[in-house]
Order: structure tokens, then C-alpha cells, then sequence
């Protein structure tokens, strides 16, 4: 009797319905969005040389193997290093802008201030990245520029320089926008408290807004790190003729000559476990620095 | 996109009209991966047969076409578009593309296709106007005696450059590595390794299709002396550059090219001696085509002189139908940029599949050149 008191107990509806029907429909979209086509992609990455339209081929890490070549890990590395580059300047331009739209500029001016600088979100990337082809050409706008000012034009597109430019201007409104919420939320308190305690701008700044920051950069840092890994068409635009990124590559596996689904499929996998594994560590970084800001107030 | 193997795109018959196709075509490439799987709005039911879904070449929809051909048959079309012939393969292959009744298949995927049983036979007895065909396309190598395709336009690969250019003419392939230096960055190459590499393999002397690793490594490095100088690998998108004179030359196919030299008649358009690739563009019926009849209309309808006539000249095309070439005027009859003379592509190839092999060789020469 005791059995079925218990399970009445935990078949209340109280107890599991609601949260069932609250995270439901995000759930069977995880599932089936998600979870279902990343176990699909495992599976295919697991066949080696698998091509589409001929007979399987048994089972075996080959596919992963062969990324270990060097030709396909300088892809990676290139693709990682146009990341990393792209984040740090993202994070060096949108930090000082986020900061002065959250704690300097007027009040009523904010919003529009934030909004102007989505604006440029709402055109598509496509046409962005042409409008910087435009820009960079070598009788472009800038070489115009350049000219008018009597310096020498310089050879901007097809450089890594304009993947570079391309990419930061597709991504700092995402890096502003993050680091904006976070900073808006900063406790001036804690500041006027610093400042009361003898602390320097400088020393304000570092060792009070970055901290309490800190997980908005980390989340904003990612999110932008993420989004710059998987951009396809800045790099083929602007990159020239070395345009080479993963993203590309996993393209030329399914939809090139070779129709190599099982390498391609392999590529994916370890792009996603790659950006998976960097959302964990955000998640134990952002909680670190919860725990640590929490622990010294 | 992309992008891989991008085959043609589309004419720039002004500039400003032109830059929105190329976004347009461009959206097609970088999305191609997306659209491979995006069919929800495209099953109709068996009974339909006043509806034809055709999925051809982001370029190739050329409305006041449709519009006659609804008006005269009550048959709606609806154009899906794609730009590459592997992006269309792999649609079919997983089953997203169930409503077409029409595809517009380069040669080489015929080929393809036909060894797949992708496509179904032609039944000449439904087809009117065969006849019309020019003698190269009546028994054409890709698919014998026309079994599962109807050719319908073509064209070549060249060169396109400002024939004012203090470095000269050119005359070949050659003329990119004897004049790097001069040339460095100035020089965009199509965005395919086939011809690409294929182009590079021609000025050494081999065929656009052979599979020996040697003469393709030798390619290669041969390759890798002018790739310092190529500004970019792109096969749209360098028009208003070309135009403008940031670049001096580009490899481009024959229907990008011909709108470009309209626009600006100091551009000229070459057909490298050494020889080049020849492509031609088909109408073939899926085997899962659900409207055979409407299909075969369509065929009819595309083969007529006039409607040929008029297509392939509004698009830059070169036509495969003796009697719409008549029809043409002879300014563009003469244009020996589409309408080269026999022996001008005597050493021209069509380009065909390769080994699996050879394939994966491409591939990794590729990104490692593209990559560095």
C-alpha cells in the first residue's frame, strides 16, 4: 500500500505536469531540431568514405582520422585564429561603447542609441559583406579616402585584413548588446563605495566593474566566437583566394565534387562538440565568477 | 555560395539590374545547403496537372517566357532555383525534390544522373522539333542520341580582359604566368577547382578530365607559382570590379562575360588557344516526375525557335537550336565569343565526372591551396 501512496505522490499533477507542459514544446524542439539530427550526423560521421548514393561502408572512427591531416587541421586552426582575432576585437570595440551607452551617455538618449546601433542588423549579412567589398576595393570608398588625404591606397580586399574588418562588423552589435545589459545592471553603489574607499578610476574600473562584468563579457565573448566559427559568407567575399574556413570546407564535403557525407558529417561533429564544450566552460566560468562576486560582497 | 562548383549565373543586361540578380544568385549559393532541405511548399497532389515545378539555374527564369507559356497552355509554373548542379543532385537524392517535373542538368550530371536512373527516358515521339538541333548536340558524348536530355543552351570558359592594358593581349592560358608580376591582383579566377585546375592542366597540355595524380600534382604546383597573384577565386561577384579597373583580367564563363562587354566595350573575351571547356545546359524529366505531360509541354514549348531564340539571347546564352540561331541577328550569329568557329574549339573539352579518387585528390589540393 505504502508503493501506491508513493506513487500517487509522485504522479500528482502538481508535481510534474506543469514543468512538463512549460519546458515541453521547447523540449520536442530540441529534440527533434537538435538532438535527433546530431545523433543522425554521429551516426553518418561514423561511416568511413561514406559517400551519398553509394552502399554503406561499416563502421569506424576513418572519417575523424582523416581531419587529423595537416592540410585539414591548417583549416581548423585558420578558422579558430580568425575567431579568437575577431573576438578580441570585438571585445576591445564594444566594451567602451557598451560602457559609455550604459553608464555615460544621456538618458533618454539611450534607447535610441541602442537601437541605431542594431539597425545594421536588419539588412542582411549578405549585403553587408558586399557593401565592405564596395568599401575596400582598390578604387573604393577607403582607397578614395586615403588618396584625398595623400597617403598611398593600400590593397585592402581579398586580404585577411578585410575578413577581419568583415567579420568585426558583423558581430559587434551582438558584443555591445550583451555587454550593454550586463553593465546597465552594475551597481553604481558599489563604485561611489570604491571611490569613498580610495580607490582610483583605474582601479575602480578593474577591480570592481570588470568583475561583477565579467559573465556578460565571458557570455558575449562566446557568442561572438561561436557566430564568427560558422560565418560563411564574409570569409568568401572578402577573404580572396585564400577563403578557406570550416564552415566552407564542411560545404565543399556535401555539396562539392566529392560528396564525402561521411568526412563532412565528421567536420560537423567536431564543430559541434568544439562549440559545446566552450558553452561548458562559460557555464562553470559565468558560475565561478557568481559564486567569487557573491562571495566577496 | 557557393558555393562549391558553381556553374553559371546570370546576365547583367545593366548594372544596377545585374547587382540585384547577383545577390540573388548569390542568396541561392549561400543558402544552397539550407535549401536542400526546404520543400514544405512543394507537394502537390497527383491530380494537379495544371501546375509544372521546374528547378533549374538561379538565372534561367526568365519571365515573359512563362508568362506566354501559361497563357497558351493554362499550366502555372513554379521555379525553384539552384546554382550548382551537385546542390540540385543532392535536393533529389534526399528526397526534397518529389514535385519537380523539370530539371535543367549541366552534361556531366546527365551523365550523373543517368547512371543513378535519376531521370526518365525521352520518348522521342512526344518531342517536337528535334531536327532543330545543331550537329554537335544531335548525339552528344554526355548522354547518346539525347536518351534522357534535351540540350538547350551553351557556352565556355575564358578569359575576359581590358584590351587597352599596357601588358597586351592574351592569347592563352599561359599569358596569367608570363605576366604575374604585372598582373598580381589583378587577376580573378573562377571559384570551381574542375576549371580552375582544368584550365592550369589544358596549358600544360593534358585534358580538363584526366585522372593521372602526376600531370594533376604537376597542375598544382604549376598552380601555386601564380596563386600568390590571383586577387580572389570568384565566379560572380568581380563585375564591378572588372568594370571599374581594379582588375585587369578574369576568367569568367561566356554568358557572365558578354553582358560585361556590352557594359563596357573595352572588355574583350578570349578563347584560350590551348583550349578550354565547353558546357552545355539541358531540360531533363526526374524520374519521380509527377506531371509528365505538362513536362513534355514545357520541352516542346522550350525547343520552339522562337522562344529559344529569344531566351538564349536575352540571356547571353549560346543556342544549341540551328533554327532559332537563324533567327538570331547576325551581329550576335557572328559573335565569335558564342559562336566560336570549329577549329577555335578544336582542343576544348566537355568537363566530366572523375574517379572517386581523383575527386578526393581535387579536394585536398584545393583546400590546401585556398587555405595557405
Amino acid at each position: 500500500m505504502a508503493i501506491i501512496d508513493t506513487l500517487r505522490d509522485r504522479l500528482r499533477p502538481a508535481g510534474w505536469l506543469w514543468p512538463l507542459t512549460l519546458l515541453g514544446p521547447a523540449g520536442l524542439w530540441l529534440l527533434l531540431l537538435l538532438i535527433i539530427p546530431s545523433i543522425l550526423i554521429l551516426d553518418i560521421s561514423l561511416i568511413p568514405g561514406l559517400r551519398l548514393g553509394q552502399p554503406q561502408t561499416g563502421y569506424g572512427p576513418g572519417n575523424y582520422i582523416q581531419i587529423l591531416e595537416p592540410v585539414y587541421l591548417a583549416v581548423m586552426v585558420r578558422s579558430l585564429g580568425f575567431a579568437l582575432e575577431t573576438t578580441l576585437l570585438c571585445l576591445a570595440l564594444g566594451f567602451p561603447v557598451a560602457y559609455w551607452l550604459a553608464l555615460r551617455a544621456p538618458r533618454r538618449w539611450r534607447n535610441l542609441l541602442l537601437v541605431a546601433f542594431i539597425l545594421p542588423l536588419w539588412t542582411s549579412s549578405l549585403l553587408r559583406a558586399y557593401a565592405w567589398v564596395t568599401i575596400l576595393r582598390p578604387s573604393g570608398l577607403l582607397n578614395e579616402l586615403l588618396t584625398s588625404l595623400r597617403l598611398p591606397p593600400q590593397a585592402w580586399l581579398n586580404t585577411p585584413m578585410a575578413v577581419l574588418i568583415g567579420l568585426t562588423y558583423s558581430f559587434l552589435p551582438y558584443m555591445v548588446l550583451i555587454l550593454y545589459a550586463s553593465l546597465e545592471k552594475l551597481d553604481l553603489r558599489l563604485l561611489e563605495a570604491a571611490a569613498d574607499l580610495g580607490a582610483t578610476p583605474r582601479q575602480q574600473f578593474w577591480r570592481v566593474t570588470v568583475p561583477k562584468t565579467s559573465p556578460g563579457i565571458a557570455a558575449s565573448c562566446l557568442l561572438v566566437f561561436i557566430a564568427c566559427l560558422g560565418d560563411f559568407a564574409v570569409p568568401t567575399l572578402l577573404g580572396g583566394a585564400s577563403s578557406m574556413n570550416i564552415s566552407r570546407l564542411i560545404y565543399n564535403q556535401f555539396l562539392g565534387p566529392t560528396r564525402a557525407w561521411g568526412f563532412g558529417s565528421a567536420l560537423s561533429m567536431v564543430l559541434i562538440l568544439s562549440v559545446s564544450l566552450a558553452i561548458v566552460l562559460l557555464l562553470k566560468y559565468g558560475n565561478f565568477t557568481l559564486r567569487k562576486a557573491s562571495h566577496t560582497q | 555560395m557557393p558555393l562549391q562548383y558553381p556553374r553559371h549565373s546570370h546576365p547583367w543586361s545593366s548594372l544596377s539590374y545585374g547587382r540585384r540578380r547577383f545577390l540573388r544568385a548569390s542568396t541561392a549559393a549561400l543558402t544552397g545547403l539550407a535549401l536542400t532541405n526546404c520543400h514544405s511548399n512543394l507537394t502537390p497532389g497527383s491530380s494537379d496537372q495544371k501546375r509544372l515545378y521546374i528547378y533549374t539555374w538561379a538565372n534561367y527564369t526568365d519571365p515573359q517566357i512563362t508568362k506566354l507559356f501559361t497563357q497558351r497552355t493554362g499550366i502555372q509554373v513554379i521555379f525553384d532555383v539552384f546554382d550548382s548542379n551537385e546542390v540540385m543532385l543532392t535536393k533529389l537524392q534526399s528526397g526534397g525534390g518529389n514535385a519537380y517535373s523539370i530539371l535543367y542538368p549541366s552534361d556531366y550530371m546527365v551523365a550523373q544522373m543517368v547512371k543513378l536512373g535519376m531521370l526518365t527516358p525521352i520518348d522521342p515521339d512526344r518531342v517536337k522539333g528535334l531536327q532543330n538541333l545543331r550537329s554537335r548536340w544531335i548525339n552528344p558524348p554526355y548522354d547518346r542520341h539525347n536518351g534522357h536530355s534535351i540540350p538547350f543552351s551553351t557556352g565556355t570558359t575564358g578569359l575576359l580582359y581590358h584590351a587597352d592594358s599596357a601588358i597586351g593581349q592574351p592569347q592563352d592560358w599561359d599569358f596569367l604566368w608570363d605576366h604575374r608580376q604585372a598582373l598580381s591582383r589583378r587577376i580573378t579566377l573562377i571559384d570551381d577547382m574542375r576549371e580552375v585546375v582544368g584550365a592550369t592542366l589544358k596549358s600544360l597540355g593534358y585534358s580538363y578530365n584526366t585522372n593521372d595524380a602526376t600531370q594533376i600534382k604537376a597542375a598544382y604546383s604549376k598552380l601555386q607559382e601564380l596563386k600568390p597573384h590571383i586577387a580572389a577565386f570568384k565566379t560572380n561577384g568581380f563585375e564591378d570590379e572588372i568594370l571599374s579597373g581594379d582588375l585587369t583580367i578574369a576568367m569568367a564563363y561566356s554568358m557572365d562575360a558578354m553582358p560585361l562587354i556590352r557594359a563596357n566595350p573595352r572588355l574583350q573575351y578570349l578563347i584560350p588557344r590551348s583550349g578550354t571547356s565547353i558546357w552545355t545546359d539541358t531540360l531533363a524529366i526526374p524520374a519521380s516526375a509527377p506531371n509528365l505531360e505538362a513536362a513534355y509541354q514545357w520541352i516542346n514549348f522550350m525547343l520552339e525557335p522562337e522562344v529559344a531564340a529569344g531566351m538564349t539571347e536575352r540571356l547571353s546564352l549560346g543556342t544549341v537550336n540551328q533554327a532559332a540561331l537563324d533567327r538570331l541577328s547576325g551581329e550576335i550569329r557572328n559573335n565569335q565569343s558564342l559562336y566560336p568557329k570549329a577549329e577555335i574549339l578544336a582542343n576544348s573539352e566537355t568537363i566530366q565526372p572523375l574517379t572517386p579518387a581523383t575527386n578526393d585528390l581535387f579536394d585536398r589540393l584545393w583546400t590546401a591551396m585556398t587555405t595557405s
